[in-house]
């Protein structure tokens, strides 16, 4: 059989680069297909948030892993990764949310998690000028941080070319052949062919249109997310600030640059391909952040953009092989895929070279119910 | 002295830096930007981005009209997050 590499990964953001580096660690001779450039998705347009804060026993573990994984990069990369583990603080101001909150805090111990709920006295300790009214207290985990998507995933990219993979920009992948339920090749828009026993869609918003391509239905739905960056200024408080009201929003101040970057959940969602920033989200995110920490109003806002979150219909991810020999998929990352990468690029190269990987991912299986939703949501 | 011209001043990014992106093979104005973040600073590339853009088109050999642009993202001046707080604006582009 013609062979141009093991495997060929459909997508650069970070799951194709992060799985590609734990692949050509393992002497796989990696093909990345890219159809713009790397970090042109989803990960480009992410606020680089990386928590352990979650309710599914999964979610978790791969975190776990995740932020052991981040906080080493650096040192695996010889470069700098803008890792820093200012925190993810969730703010609850309502008796129920509190709840949801303890909830989840007891799963989390469960895992070692340095997870507690504060006073609201202790918020404001760790934000300073963060507004008390009617503020309950907060979920707070000291251990979850940030990163640069921009690093991590160049880093990933870097370090595969380095083990002599390639990457190739400006190719798209048009069709998928198959003969006897076997992968055979890609065929990218310029009528080139590429053959590999092995392809994995990590092709994020548009994984349903890879899976189309061999026939299989991927429950995964763009929704529309927006963000908004400020200038930068001197460090004012470490954690993601993350207020899940339904009018609320969450942000982060910028590790390595000092800029505040943040985003919020539209109510309705936005699902959808159209990722135009909106006049909207431009005045109704600074409202939101500046009803959370009124100090920040004098701060400018220099830019806003938007991407797309990759929705399942349970929000966890879809991370398995497939009916079809030799197609994988690791996509469906709802919005959590830069924190969810590292990690899961780790366990889905045990998946395809050795039929397993070390974490069981049964849950974030193709073929699940899709029943449960995760709460920390 | 190469290595002493500042090319993106919000970002304090050098000639030699960019030079050094562009030979690695990024050699897109939105890839380079990406790495280094000039053009992600305050002016927003305003003042970086042709100069960047002049570069890539001596080193790659490219007429710079060729050489794609970064999308232009709002707002066009920063403005303060109490001034854009005031203004209520719904439903657009929906
Ligand atoms: C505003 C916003 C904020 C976010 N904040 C966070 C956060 O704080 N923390 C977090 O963990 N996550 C966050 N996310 C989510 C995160 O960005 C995504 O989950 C993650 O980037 C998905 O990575 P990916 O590699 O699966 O997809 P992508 O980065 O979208 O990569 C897929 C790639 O596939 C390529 N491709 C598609 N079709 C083809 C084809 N036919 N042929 C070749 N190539 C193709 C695309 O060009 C793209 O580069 C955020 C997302 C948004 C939009
Ligand atoms: S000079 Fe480069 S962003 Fe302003």
């Amino acid at each position: 059989m013609k062979k141009t590499a093991d495997i060929i990964i459909i997508g650069a953001g970070i799951i194709g680069a992060a799985t590609g580096y734990y692949l050509a660690k393992n002497k796989l001779k990696v093909l990345i297909l890219e159809k713009q450039f790397p970090c042109a998705g989803s990960t480009g347009r992410c606020i680089g948030g990386i928590r352990q804060q979650y309710t599914h026993p999964l979610s978790i573990n791969v975190m776990l892993e995740s932020v052991r994984i981040f906080s080493v990069l650096k040192n695996e990369f010889g470069k700098e990764v803008e890792w820093y583990s200012g925190g993810y603080l969730f703010l609850a101001h309502s008796e129920d949310k509190k709840q949801t909150y303890l909830q989840a805090i007891d799963i989390q111990k469960q895992y070692q998690i340095p997870v507690r709920f504060i006073t609201p006295d202790d918020c404001l300790q760790i934000v300073k000028g963060l507004n008390p009214e009617g503020l309950l207290g907060g979920a707070y985990c000291p251990t979850d941080g940030q990163a640069n998507p921009f690093a991590v995933t160049y880093g990933y990219l870097d370090g595969i070319k380095k083990m002599g993979g390639k990457l190739l920009t400006n190719t798209e992948v048009a069709k998928i052949n198959v003969t006897g339920n076997k992968i055979i090749s890609a065929v990218t828009t310029d009528n080139q062919e590429y053959f590999a026993p092995v392809i994995l869609n990590a092709a994020g918003p548009w994984a349903k249109k890879i899976g189309k391509m061999v026939n299989l239905d991927i429950p995964v739905q763009p929704e529309r997310h927006e963000s908004v960056v400020t200038e930068a200024c001197e460090r004012l408080f470490d954690p993601m600030l993350v207020d899940y009201r339904s009018d609320g929003c969450y942000f982060i101040q910028n590790y390595g640059t000092g800029h505040f970057i943040g985003c919020y959940t539209p109510v309705p969602n936005d699902p959808g391909e159209n990722i135009k920033a909106t006049s909207e989200f431009l005045t109704e995110m600074p409202r939101r952040m500046a009803r959370l920490v009124p100090r920040l109003g004098n701060l400018k806002v220099i830019r806003q953009w938007a991407g797309s979150y990759e929705m399942t219909p349970d929000g966890n991810p879809i991370v398995d092989k497939t009916p079809v020999e030799g197609f994988y998929v690791s996509v469906g990352m709802c919005g959590h895929g830069f924190m969810f990468g590292p990690a899961l690029g780790k366990y889905m190269a045990e998946l395809i070279t050795q039929g397993k990987s070390s974490l069981p991912l049964d849950d974030f299986a193709l073929n699940r119910s899709f029943g449960k939703k995760e709460a920390m949501k | 002295m190469k290595n002493k011209i500042v090319i993106c001043r919000c970002e304090e990014i050098t000639e030699q830096e960019i030079i050094a992106v562009i030979k690695q093979g990024y050699t897109s104005l939105d890839e380079i930007k990406r790495i280094l973040r000039c053009g992600m600073g305050h002016c927003q590339g305003r003042s970086c981005q042709m100069i960047i853009a002049r570069i890539l088109s001596r080193m790659t050999k490219q007429p710079i009209e060729k050489i794609i642009f970064p999308s232009s993202r709002p707002p066009l001046k920063p403005i303060p997050i109490k001034t854009l707080a005031k203004y209520k604006t719904t439903g657009e582009h929906k």
